[in-house]
Formats: structure tokens, sequence, C-alpha cells
């Protein structure tokens, strides 16, 4: 199975050169022969690839150790979902899961346009394989999973113990399947400038494009956040690590693009801005992936040294290049109606929220990119680390959040100061009423005070957004608070799931402003000692060392603390942390110490132990409270259901009716009445 | 147009080579997953005359959250000492930050020793001064260029709008100028209606 898919990847290299070659050529020559036959092309490419992957499994199911990249990636005894999750757990695998989902979302892509958009899908098409054939020629040629070893070592080296962990094992697909979904995207922008037809057809295609990559991005970045809040056991869930910021630069700016998306579907305008986001989208999913796999930035995310750095650097100016000059020789067809009624309107808050969210993108960048530039210029390393980030990005993100707040109260084309006037008096009043409420409770840092005002704002758009709307089908339907609900959201659910999304955003940064009072307790404890101290919320916690235990597990010595906790006099559950070393199956340690950590989540906070280490019968952990965490899961979630609700499929008829309704004039309507 | 494309080409071919060289660079260092525990060099001053520590616990815990750890864990001193035992590196930093400290030194003098001794890269984030200051200003000057930028092209825009309007007037889709604010009102409410 190893030699069919060592082979499978070959003949899909040679497909993709066919696909390319066809699509290309048929969508130049305009012969529906050619484009077909590109299609198919593409589809065999990706059957191919598929073989390649099932292949590759097989090896690591079977431990095929004669594959170099099964024995450096799995042993005999890592337990089969990891065998099963070191598909992407190291360069080689990654890259052919990463040929994987393109080749799946490229098939895709080609066969539901298959009857639609038939003067663009040849340089799709075209497109879309290109790309794949970059990544199948890399993997192949730079980074090949299927290459052998001279000799068949008795066991593997067995998977990094951080990515032993149900986490590891849906994080990196989740993000793999948010960046390539960038590129389908791309490959429609990539068609409409060479085709000139530059009008809102190609948005619409790519829309829903646009968001399964990001509702993946959501939930793959979230789902690192909790990996590292896990695994990583130094009790925090970002830490704007370089591969961290990688995959939050696409989602900036795929952010930033849904909500463009909409003002150039309204009204026409943002013709080259909404291009420049589509390419940048996917062109910051490759720098990203560079990133990662260039080993030019030290993260403690990166693969190990590779060639393929090059590759990807090559790539990315090519890309770069290609869209550079066909923007620049379609220029005039980018141009757009370019009025605005008001300047303050829908619009235009969308516009700012544009400018922020590309704003925070460009400060990420800049802070991830800044060491290179300083030892270029200067000759001198320096560290960008979380001060320089945060010192950045808060004050950014506390804008942002306004305007998630202002946006939707703020009519489009034209809004009357009536109209603003009643729109803000809620969300105003609840914003300064929970500012005002925390003030007096005793908080006095301003970001965590800012952060939960402007998230009471919010909080009151959206709220006042639903009352509305559920009010107006109560009357207009007779329905009950439950059904107005769920049809208010089933009949618009781009508007709605959009509010729901809001809302994930406002718990999120809420939880994410209760780390401010994030409290550290470092503490030896020998069998029987007891540590006390009161929580962020006044709460008297009580731990008590139940001694250290050593034992052996599956595949790892296992040194262990237990600490019974208790809170306020009531006894609470075994608190336990783990320091795991690892062995293969002849007993020889593999990679260092790994850390478990023990949490107790409660919806106020998390307790979080860390066993730093043991000296003898003493053991030294860290004791933390982390205030709002559970909620930054939660917000995550609500987000990527709030983003799976805007894209759900809806007729045509059902779409929001926008401008088709015309003002009649007021003689009219009265005339009617 | 032939001469322009030619120096594309030319102009994007330089760039791609000066990044797949940084790259290929890039190949030659160490792998940077793996912690470098001989990273550690000492950081040593003698202690001052009738030396009195300047720095309580808590002080010299965020001293340390202000030190990089060496061993490209990418975690500052304090973090990586109390949650990581394997790493040798940041408890030995640590020793050298008890002994500043008992040498009557403060977080300023301690940072720049480090720094004398490692370079910038012992700090968690880059110092103030010179070149850095780009760093730091950039993201904010780009920010607000680009708002200014985008308040002029709405004000643009509009006036766009107002001069265009009576063209606009009798079309579909649109709402005739001189409309007043009422009647804006009652639009809204429509197009709410029309959703529901």
């Amino acid at each position: 199975m190893t030699l069919v898919g060592e082979l499978s990847l070959w003949i899909a290299l040679l497909m993709g050169v066919w696909a390319v070659t066809l699509s290309f050529a048929g969508g130049w020559m305009r012969r529906e022969d050619l484009i077909i036959s590109g299609e198919r092309g593409l589809y065999a490419t990706a059957g191919f690839v598929g073989l390649a992957s099932v292949g590759l499994w097989t090896a690591l199911i079977t431990s095929d150790f004669s594959v170099k990249y099964v024995a450096s990636y799995t042993s005999a005894n890592l337990p089969t979902i990891y065998k099963i999750s070191a598909f992407w757990g190291g360069q080689a695998g990654s890259m052919l899961f990463w040929c994987l989902i393109l080749a799946g979302y490229g098939a895709a892509a080609t066969f539901t346009n298959r009857s639609k958009n038939r003067a663009l899908m040849p340089w799709v098409t075209g497109t879309n394989a290109a790309v794949l054939l970059f990544f199948v020629a890399a993997t192949v040629i730079a980074s090949n999973p299927f290459e052998r070893l001279e000799w068949i070592p008795p066991d593997g080296r067995g998977l990094n113990p951080q990515l032993q962990n149900p986490a590891m094992a849906i994080h990196p697909p989740m993000l793999y399947l948010g960046y390539v979904a960038t590129s389908i995207p791309f490959g429609f922008a990539i068609a409409a400038l060479i085709t000139r037809r530059l009008d809102a057809e190609w948005l619409g295609a790519v829309r829903r494009w646009a968001l399964i990559s990001w509702v993946f991005l959501t939930l793959g970045i979230t789902l690192g956040m909790w990996w590292a809040y896990i695994e990583l056991g130094w009790g925090g869930y970002w830490m704007w690590d370089p591969v961290e910021n990688a995959s939050l630069l696409p989602w900036l700016t795929g952010t930033a693009f849904l909500h463009s998306i909409m003002i150039q579907e309204k009204r026409g305008m943002l013709r080259k801005w909404n291009v420049v986001l589509v390419v940048g989208t996917f062109l910051l999913s490759i720098l990203g992936t560079f990133i990662t796999r260039s080993g030019i930035i030290q993260s403690v995310h990166s693969f190990a040294q590779s060639n393929i750095g090059a590759w990807f650097a090559w790539f990315l100016v090519l890309a770069i290049g290609v869209t550079v000059w066909l923007v620049s020789i379609r220029l005039k067809d980018l141009e757009s109606k370019a009025e605005l009624e008001a300047m303050i309107s829908r619009e235009a808050a969308f516009l700012y929220n544009n400018l922020v969210l590309v704003g925070i993108a460009f400060s990420v960048l800049w802070g991830t990119l800044f060491p290179i530039l300083s030892e270029a210029v200067r000759g001198t390393k320096i560290t960008v680390g979380e001060s320089f980030f945060n010192a950045v990005n808060v004050p950014l993100g506390l804008l942002l959040l306004a305007l998630t707040g202002i946006g939707p109260l703020i009519a489009w084309r034209r809004a009357s100061v009536a109209n603003i006037q009643r729109q803000f008096a809620f969300p105003a009043f609840l914003g300064l009423l929970v500012g005002a409420v925390l003030f007096v409770l005793g908080i006095r840092k301003l970001s965590p005070l800012m952060a939960w005002g402007l998230s009471g704002f919010v909080t009151g758009t959206i709220l006042q957004e639903f009352y509305k709307g559920i009010g107006a089908r109560m009357r207009m339907h007779g329905e009950n608070v439950l059904f107005a609900f769920v049809n208010l959201v089933a009949r618009n659910r781009r508007r709605y799931g959009g509010y729901i999304v809001h809302a994930g955003i406002v718990i999120l940064f809420a939880a994410f402003a209760g780390m401010a009072f994030k409290q550290e307790h470092d503490v030896t404890f020998a069998d029987g000692d007891t540590f006390k101290t009161k929580d962020p919320f006044g709460r008297e916690w009580t731990f008590t060392s139940e001694g250290i235990s050593r034992f052996k597990a599956l595949n790892r010595d296992v040194v262990a603390v237990s600490l019974r906790p208790t809170v306020d006099g009531v006894v609470q559950p075994v608190l336990t942390s783990e320091k795991r070393q690892h062995f293969d199956t002849r007993g020889n340690p593999t990679f260092q110490e790994a850390t478990e950590v023990g949490i107790m989540s409660f919806a106020r906070q998390d307790v979080y132990l860390v066993l730093a280490g043991t000296v003898g019968d003493r053991a030294e952990v860290r004791i933390n409270f982390n205030p709002l965490v559970a909620w930054v899961w939660i917000g995550g979630i609500l987000m990527a259901v709030g983003g799976l609700i805007v894209m759900w499929p809806q007729e045509e008829r059902q779409r929001q009716g926008g401008y088709r309704t015309e003002l009649q004039p007021q003689h009219a309507e009265a005339a009617t009445v | 147009m032939s001469l322009d494309r030619r120096e594309f080409l030319v102009g994007l071919g330089g760039i791609a080579t000066a990044l797949a060289v940084r790259g290929v660079g890039a190949q030659q260092q160490p792998n940077t997953a793996n912690m470098q525990q001989d990273a550690y060099r000492a950081v040593f001053l003698p202690a001052k005359a009738g030396a009195t520590p300047q720095l309580d616990n808590l002080q010299r815990d965020a001293l340390e959250k202000q030190l990089k750890c060496q061993c490209t864990c990418v975690l500052d001193v304090y973090t990586c000492r109390t949650t990581d035992f394997s790493c040798g590196v940041s408890p030995a930093m640590h020793r050298d930050v008890i002994r500043l400290v008992s040498g009557g030194y403060n977080a300023d003098e301690i940072k720049q020793a480090f720094v004398d001794v490692y370079g910038e890269v012992a700090l968690t984030a880059p110092v103030k001064e010179g070149f850095n200051y780009v760093g730091y200003f950039a993201p904010s000057i780009v920010l607000a260029t680009g708002g200014i930028i985008l308040t002029m092209m709405l004000r643009r825009w509009s006036l766009n709008a107002k001069v265009s309007a009576p063209v606009a007037a009798g079309l579909a889709n649109s709402v005739p100028a001189g409309t007043t604010d009422a009647e804006l009102e009652r639009l809204q409410r429509a197009l709410r209606e029309e959703e529901l």
C-alpha cells in the first residue's frame, strides 16, 4: 500500500499538470472539450491524492517503519487515534494532508459550479489545479512522506507527547480546512480578473467558500487555544507565538471581507478592495505556512528544519506577482461607483470596521516579522513578545468591539438623527450600566473595565435587534417567543446568524478581559501540607496535598501530585497534575518530559494546577486562578455556530430584500392607506 | 508596454531570489522545535558595596517576566522555570537574577546586564529606543494614516452622491434626494417587515 501511495502521488502530479494545462487552454480557446477534460483532470488528481493519503494512513496504522515518516512520528505502542493523527504531526505528512484537503475542495468547487459560472470555471479550475499542483510537487520533491529508510528500525521514535492530545487530533485539521479554503475564493478572484467579469457574480460564488474558511479557522483557532491551555502548562491560551499569529491573520482579513462583500452586493462599491481582501487572505494563509515550515521565525510550533521554506517563498512571490499584474491591467474594470449618501451610515461603519480589522492584521504581521526586519537593519536579534502585541492590539481590539455594536445600529445609506438617538439609547445605557456597576464593585483596571462596558453595549445592540425582530414576528404572525426567535433566524440567516457571531465575539472579549485578574501561586507541597489563599472573587481556598504517586501507564512513566481543594469549607474533587516521560517498546525514553495540567473548571474561573517537578517527596506546583476561561471556548463555539447559520443555504426568495423595496412618496403611502 | 512587463518580471525575480535566499538561510538554523539547553551564559556583576536588595519577590517575578528564557521555548524566565522542570536554562537565569538582586541592582540594571550578555534577545519586548520605535509606532501610524485616508474618501464619496443624486433620484433601488428623516424611518420599518 505504501508503494501504491507513492505512485499515486506521482500520478497526481502528472494529472495536476494535465488539469492546469487543459483548463487554461480551454478557457483561452473557449473549447468546451478541453475545459471538461481539465475538470476531469482535477477530479483525477483529487482521486490520486486521496489514494496516496490512504497509503500513508495504512503505513501509519500498520507501523510500517520502513517509511521514514512513520518511524519518525509513531511508535508501535502509540494509541491508534494518534497513529491516525500523526498524518499531520510532521512536515511531510501535513503537506500531503494539505494536498488532500485542497484536492477535495477544488473538486467540490468545480463540481458544484459545473452548471453555473461557466465563463469563470475554466480559470477557477485551472487556478485551483495550479495551487494543488504546487503543493503536490512540493510534497513529492521536497517533502515526500513515503521516503524509505535504508534499514527497518525495530520501533519508531514516537509522536511528540504534546501532540498526544485529543485537541491536537482535531485542531490541525480544522485549521487546515480553514487555511486551504481560502484558495477557492482566490481561484475565483483570479478567474474574475482574467475574464473581466468583476461584477457581483464571482462574489456570490466565493461568499460561501469564504464562510467555510472563516468557520473552520474560528474552530481551529479556538481548539488551538484550548490545546495550548490544557497541554503546554504555562497557564494561558494565547502567547502571540508566530504560528498562532499566522492563523489569526487570514481570519482577520477574512472577517473584513465578509463585511465588505455586503457593501459590494448592496451598493456595487469596493470592487478593488474585495479583490485585495480575497487575494490577501489567501496569501496570508500561504505566508503562515511559510512561517511554520521555513524555520525563519522562532516558534514552539515550528516543524523540523526542512528545505520547504524556499518553495513557499517562491510560490508567494509568484502569487503576489501574478495578482499584482492582473489587478494592474484590470484597474479600469475594477472601477466602481463611489457614492455614499452620508458619512453616518452602515457602509461607513463597515469600512471603519474593515480598517480596524486590517489594522490589527497589519500590527500582528508587523510584530511577527519585526525581529527579521530588525536583524536585517541593525544586525541585532530581538524578541517581540506578549507585551508588545498587547500594547498595540488591546486598544484596537476594544475599538473593534465598539464597532461590532455600532455597525448594526446605523441604517444603510443614511441614518437620521432620530434614528441614531433611538437606536443607541438602550445599548449605550446597558454599556454604561455595566461599566458603572463594575466600577462600584471595585474594578479599576481600565482595559477590562472598557472591555466589559463595551461588551454590555454590544450585548444591548444584539438584544435590541432580536427584541425588535421577535416582537415584529409575534405581532405579524401571532407566534410565541420561541417560534418567533427560530423563524426570525431561519428567515434571515445572514443577519441574525451574524448577530450570533457578534454574541460569540462579546463573550470572547469579556473572557479575555477576565485574565487581567489572573492569580498565580508557586507552592511546595510535602505529603499532607496545606496551602490557603483567596481567589479573585474573594472566596477562600484550601489545598491539601494527598502526596506524590509514581506509576506506569500505556506508553509512559507518570509522576503525579494530587491536591484536595476546599472552597469556603466545601470539599471539591481531587485535582491532579502529572509529569509524563514517554518511552518506546524497548523502554527507552522518547522526547522530554511533558506536563499534564489539572483543571477544575467553573463558570467564574478555572483552578489550574501545574506540577513543575518533584524534589524527593516534595512537589513544586503552580496553582492559578484563571477567571472566565470557560467562556473563551463557549464564545469560540458560538461564533462558529453563528457562522454555520450564516452559511446555511437559503432559498433566493427568502433572502434579504435589501433595497429592492422602493421608498414610496408620503402621499402615495397615504393614498394606499 | 513590453518594457514595463520585462521590468516587472526582472523585479519579481529579484524579490523571489532575495526571499528564497532568506529561506535557504533559514534552513541552516538549528531546529527551533528542540530546546537548546546549552544556551545559558552566566550573567554576573560584583555586588555593590553594602548591597541591600532593591526588589522584593513579587518585583523580582515581574522582572523575570520581562526576560526571555533562552532555551527557544518562547516563554519568559518566570513562566518557564515555574512550569517546566525539564528546562535547565530558565532556572540558571533565575539564579543569576537572584544573585543580582542580592547584589543591590535594580530592575533596569539587571535587564541591562542580561542584554550585555545575550543581546536584546534577552528581553521579551524590544527596548524603546532607536530603530525599535519603528516597530512600536508603525502599526499606529499606518492605522492613523488609513483612518485619515478612509475619512477623506468617505467625504469625497458623499459629495459625489450629492452631485449625482438628482440623476439617481428617478432610478429604482435608491433613495431620492431630499428624502426626509421621517421617510427614511418608514423605509427602515418597511425593510425590516419585508425581512420578517
